[in-house]
């Protein structure tokens, strides 16, 4: 049933790839993306340094190529780069798993929504309409006061509050797809509502789904970094580039490394991580040529 | 008009209802009362203390207590501050974060719809690819950076402008904050501008206007600002009420008393009432916000009916 | 004996008062003078200044405001010392336990005169449990406070009268040799009853608080803001140099950034990370001194691991480098501790003899300990330890749980958890080992030591000794100050071999003060009043 349009998939997504490398900026984002992924984690692997024990004798060692501390080391003395590391391994693992949960709740919702129709859609997307205002960004920092600081929890609270556009436009999608031949063909074969959901409507929409879980991703790492700026981050000794900033923040004057470090790790991930997304909307947009 | 305003009234409330319905939950089910301190309390003054605020009350009736008094339009005296109300906090607060979040967005506006309908008329060229690259910039370096970074630069270095403080909204006190908060918007207004305006131009009675023989300018001016404002607007409604949410890291780097930091700090210290306000306050101006937004809609677009 | 001289104090004060006067001018430098406007900007901590209630009031922003606006029977001298204030003179009864106070001619800031009857109607409002005071205890000292606090006996029962308009009389349940601290402590502080009466808890507004000190209440943003204008109806009021004075509530890394800018001349703390870097260049503008606070770690006794195992207790407080942690984590700037009670004048807290050692010596001692407690590498101590969130003291937890780490093998957790959260848990006796660090109410050893007392409110380890408790119930009646100091030694000696708790410094005062800003003096309280202070001439950025 489903294999001709497998067919049909595979060769966009072949075209696709081609888009979005043609463009040299987009290939240097790619690029950049993944060495600050493969730095994180090799480094920590390969560093003699580890994250959390101090080093009396090398506190404020501002950035040296001596004993390999490029990145100098914070106020117990600590390596800043294998910490910056860590930092990027927490937030690119907090980006992946809260867009993740928020995906995967949206593309759900949103497709129950407009697959049932009817009351069923009215209900959801009336929901929807009244989550949007919803204050979630304070109730999220709320919970993290409240609920303690366990990095799980910040995951899925994160993801729990963004999933909200996705549903809106999965829902859009997938009114679309319903009206199409194949699915009304499935339909009368009896494929329960459920498998129909997940084998024919989901892979159709996974297109726009994965241009927004990349602009997700981007978003998820800042409100994070935010999250952690404000001291409702991860629990110390270890850091998201978020506390790193904040504890650097701090020291802005004394020893401004510890401050731009971070502060240009976290732009540069958000940086290609946006840019990425952009660049893959242009490849799906059929009007670009 | 006036039965468009009664229905937009009418539906925000149990989205409200299910604000404060949410706020109250949540603050109750969480561990650690208002009045836990390291000094721990005799039995007598904690029983005064939770009579006054009426936590002595099984939680169904603190809650009809808390609507009540809510519809009254008062939203109780603040745990952590006992000598203040809720709602003397946010008259207080409030208008700092107005008057910031009004000039960032006024800023934000102004020159992001400048660069991108600059960047829209002539797309592919420098004045195009270099304010974007920067707007591209501008959204991924947070607030939090960017304001330390000011005030070490314009304060601590150049002594140009205060690090901070608020003496009764003058412009040199205004200055940094509003910019610190601005930034991010204007590259996403740029983005946003510039993208729908391409868009626009592409239409036919652009290209009419162009043949008539319309210079770039008169036809961006005069045909294309319209149409192009269109997504701005929606981007708009939700952003005026992020403002409140910015202002936290703003509020607590430049050291202003505006009501961002209250809910952290009323979170921190149980202060149910106080977060509860100002959730409710935020959740409102949401809403207002998309009305505007609705508003803006209908003018912007005459086929856009409002009684729709 | 605390029997004070009445004629000596009458005679003394005018003196003092002059003294205050000629030293500030005789203090300056050739060349200086005063500036001619005599503005101070004062940081203080954010997110305090709840209320400035004086009966209701905790923290330290707001009782810095509250020094400056109200004054108590004492006032604190420059160096920090309880010094005669509303009251000229006082006496004890031979007992110790009756203290009659004489007041001045003074006057309310609307020009009402001071009476006796203000403080007595000060003090049943802090304990009569409708005020809800966290300090409804703090009175304890003196008759029926308890009784009353708990709503076993009227307000009117408590132990302070006015027999005319000039006489305070207190009584007290046993001599308490800190009763002149708790006279500069703003819950003792006279209230004005008809606006309290009128306004309810609005009477602390700018527009309707009535106050004695020598700062009048001009604005009070909440959580923002409070600005203070000299108040000309204060009895010392010729000796006041400074017209106005603003509190800044900031967090402590935009103090700093706001002292450089110069926005702040008076800091009320800085990062202990910054000192050294600070030091380097600020110089003598880096203030700092003994505090009377420590920081411990509690030792949860009542469950395992700790529960009977002295050894492992002995074990970990040893194996600590205390010389190490402050020199690198707090950069000098507080002192190691071996036992809770600080530096006291007249008091030498008793140190346990492994304090001595090198540290090799002690760090092999430990892992003796260690194994008696039963733990190994093969099989090593595995225990959670919980702080509350706060960026200054997280470097001292990160240091203390790696040194515990490589000089043991232990693995200790580190739990950074919301304060409420963490004051209930340790007070249900949840945790294991927690933050039990303690800023005393008065400089004397016992608010130190009563938290080891069984059955006391904070005792939040659990730990009783009935031997530590009958050494305290001897000191609580004991007449003579020396005999009473020694009795609380020797309480305090027992804690120590007990490791009931892990001390790991003493805290310091750390300001940044600009070399501008004379009149303040460094003291143990960290009580630095306004009316002290003023301005030189400087330049003008």
């Amino acid at each position: 049933m489903s294999a001709p349009v497998a067919v049909a998939e595979r060769r966009p997504r072949r075209e696709l790839w081609r888009r979005l490398c043609a463009r040299r900026s987009t290939r240097a984002a790619l690029l950049t993306l993944g060495l600050i992924v493969l730095a994180a984690v090799l480094v920590p692997w390969l560093s003699p340094y580890d994250y959390s024990s101090p080093s009396w004798t090398h506190i404020f060692t501002a950035p040296t190529w001596a004993g390999g501390q490029v990145f100098g080391t914070d106020a117990l003395g600590r390596d800043l780069l294998v910490r910056v590391m860590w930092g990027c391994r927490i937030s690119l693992l907090v980006g992946l798993v809260a867009s993740v949960v928020s995906v995967v709740i949206g593309v759900l919702w949103g497709a129950t929504a407009g697959y049932l129709g009817g009351r069923t859609d009215a209900l959801l997307m009336r929901s929807v309409d009244v989550l949007y205002s919803v204050p979630f960004i304070p109730l999220v920092i709320v919970l993290n006061v409240l609920f303690g600081r366990h990095l799980v929890l910040v995951f899925i609270g994160i993801g729990a509050v963004s999933w909200l556009d996705i549903a809106r436009i999965v829902r859009g999608q997938t009114l679309a797809i319903c009206s199409r031949e194949y699915v009304d063909a499935a339909r009368a074969l009896g494929v329960r509502t459920p498998a129909m959901i997940c084998r024919h409507v989901v892979p159709n929409i996974m297109g726009i789904v994965i241009v927004y879980a990349t602009l997700t991703v981007p978003a998820v790492i800042l409100f994070e970094a935010l999250l952690s700026f404000l001291g409702l981050g991860v629990q110390a000794p270890l850091a998201s580039l978020g506390s790193l900033v904040a504890d650097g923040a701090s020291e802005m004057q004394s020893n401004p490394y510890l401050l731009i470090i971070p502060s240009i790790l976290l732009a540069l991930i958000v940086l290609c991580l946006n840019h990425l997304g952009d660049a893959l909307r242009d490849a799906l947009d059929p009007h670009e040529p | 008009m006036a039965r468009f305003l009664l229905r937009r009234l009418l539906s925000a409330l149990p989205t409200l209802l299910v604000i404060a319905t949410l706020a109250f939950a949540l603050l109750h089910l969480t561990p650690g009362g208002p009045f836990d301190s390291d000094r721990t309390l005799v039995a007598q003054i904690q029983r005064a203390i939770e009579a006054r605020y009426h936590l002595d009350e099984p939680v169904w009736r603190q809650y009809l207590r808390y609507l009540n008094d809510l519809a009254h339009g008062d939203l109780g005296p603040s745990f952590t501050y006992r000598d203040t109300s809720v709602n003397q906090i946010i008259a207080q607060g409030l208008p700092i974060d107005l008057a910031i979040g009004g000039c960032a967005i006024g800023f934000a506006l102004l020159v992001g719809g400048a660069i991108g309908l600059g960047a829209a008329s002539r797309p592919g060229s420098l004045r195009d690819r270099l304010p974007m690259t920067l707007a591209m910039i501008g959204i991924s370096v947070p607030s939090f950076v960017i304001a330390p970074l000011l005030i070490l630069i314009f304060a601590m270095r150049l002594h140009w402008l205060p690090s901070g403080d608020w003496v009764g909204g003058s412009w040199r006190h205004l200055l940094l904050p509003s910019l610190a908060l601005a930034l991010p918007y204007t590259a996403f207004i740029a983005r946003i501008v510039r993208a729908s305006a391409l868009d626009v131009m592409g239409n036919a009675h652009i290209r009419t206007a162009r043949a008539k023989g319309l210079g770039d300018t008169a036809v961006l001016l005069r045909h294309a600002l319209r149409p192009t404002l269109m997504p701005l607007v929606s981007y708009l409604g939700p952003a005026l009420a992020s403002v409140l949410t910015g202002s936290i890291v703003i509020e607590q780097v430049f050291g202003l008393p505006g009501v961002g930091r209250f809910f952290i700090g009323g979170a921190l210290n149980r202060d149910y009432t106080l977060v509860m306000g100002l959730t409710l306050l935020y959740g409102a101006l949401i809403i207002v916000g998309n009305f505007v937004v609705d508003l803006c809609y209908a003018w912007l677009d005459p086929r856009v009916r409002l009684n729709r | 004996m605390a029997l004070a001289l009445p004629a000596l104090f009458a005679m003394f004060l005018s003196a003092c008062e002059l003294h205050n006067n000629g030293g500030s001018i005789a203090s300056l430098r050739v060349g200086a003078q005063l500036a001619a406007q005599q503005e101070l900007v004062r940081g203080v901590d954010a997110g305090a200044m709840r209320s400035l209630d004086p009966s209701i009031s905790t923290d330290i922003p707001a009782e810095r405001v509250l020094d400056d606006i109200f004054e108590g029977l004492t006032r604190l001298d420059q160096s920090g010392q309880p010094a005669p204030g509303l009251a000229t003179h006082w006496e004890t009864s031979s007992d110790g336990r009756t203290w009659t106070f004489h007041l001045r001619e003074a006057r309310w800031s609307n020009g009402e005169p001071i009476r006796a009857g203000d403080f007595v109607y000060a003090w049943r409002r802090t304990v009569d449990p409708h005020t809800a005071s966290d300090y409804g205890q703090a009175l304890s000292a003196v008759s029926n406070a308890i009784d009353v606090n708990e709503g076993r006996a009227a307000p009117d029962t408590l132990g302070i009268e006015a027999p005319d308009e000039h006489t305070v009389v207190v009584h007290l349940n046993a001599p308490t040799p800190y009763l002149l601290s708790l006279m500069s402590k703003a819950y003792t502080y006279p209230q004005y009853r008809p606006e309290i009466e009128a306004f309810g808890n609005r009477w602390t507004d700018p527009g309707h608080i009535v106050g004695n000190g020598a700062f009048l209440l001009r604005e009070h943003v909440i959580g923002g803001r409070v600005t203070l204008t000299r108040n000309p109806q204060y009895w010392d009021a010729a000796s006041v140099r400074l017209q106005k004075v603003t509190y800044l509530p900031l967090d402590r890394a935009v103090q700093t950034d706001r002292f450089f800018a110069g926005d702040l001349a008076f800091t009320d703390s800085f990062s202990a990370e910054q000192t050294a870097w600070l030091r380097s260049r600020l110089g003598s503008q880096v203030v700092s001194a003994p505090y009377l606070g420590n920081f411990v770690l509690g030792v949860n006794v009542l469950h395992p691991p700790f529960a009977g195992n002295r050894e492992l207790r002995l074990a970990l407080t040893m194996a600590l480098d205390r010389e190490t942690l402050v020199r690198y984590v707090r950069q000098g700037l507080y002192q190691p501790a071996w036992t809770p009670t600080p530096p006291l004048p007249g008091y030498r807290a008793p140190v346990p003899e492994w304090a001595s050692l090198a540290q090799a010596q002690r760090l092999a001692r430990a892992r003796h300990h260690y194994q008696l407690a039963g733990y190994s590498a093969q099989h090593p101590l595995e225990v959670e330890l919980y702080y509350p969130t706060d960026t200054d003291n997280r470097r001292t937890y990160e240091a203390v749980a790696a040194m515990w780490r490589s000089n043991l093998g232990a693995l200790v957790h580190t739990f950074n958890e919301e304060f409420r959260v963490q004051v209930n848990e340790r007070h249900l006796k949840k945790l294991p080992l927690f933050h039990y660090a303690w800023i005393g109410d008065y400089p004397d050893p016992y608010t130190f030591l009563q938290l080891f007392r069984t059955g006391f409110g904070y005792n939040d380890g659990g730990y009783s000794n009935p031997a530590y408790d009958r050494l305290l119930e001897r000191a609580d009646v004991e007449s003579d100050a020396a005999t009473r100091l020694a009795l609380l030694a020797e309480a305090e000696t027992l804690l120590n071999d007990d490791a009931a708790c892990i001390p790991i410094y003493y805290y310091a005062s750390r300001h940044l003060i600009k070399a501008y800003v004379k009149g303040w003096t460094s003291n143990i309280q960290d009580r630095n009043l306004s009316q002290y202070m003023y301005i030189l001439e400087h330049q003008v950025r």
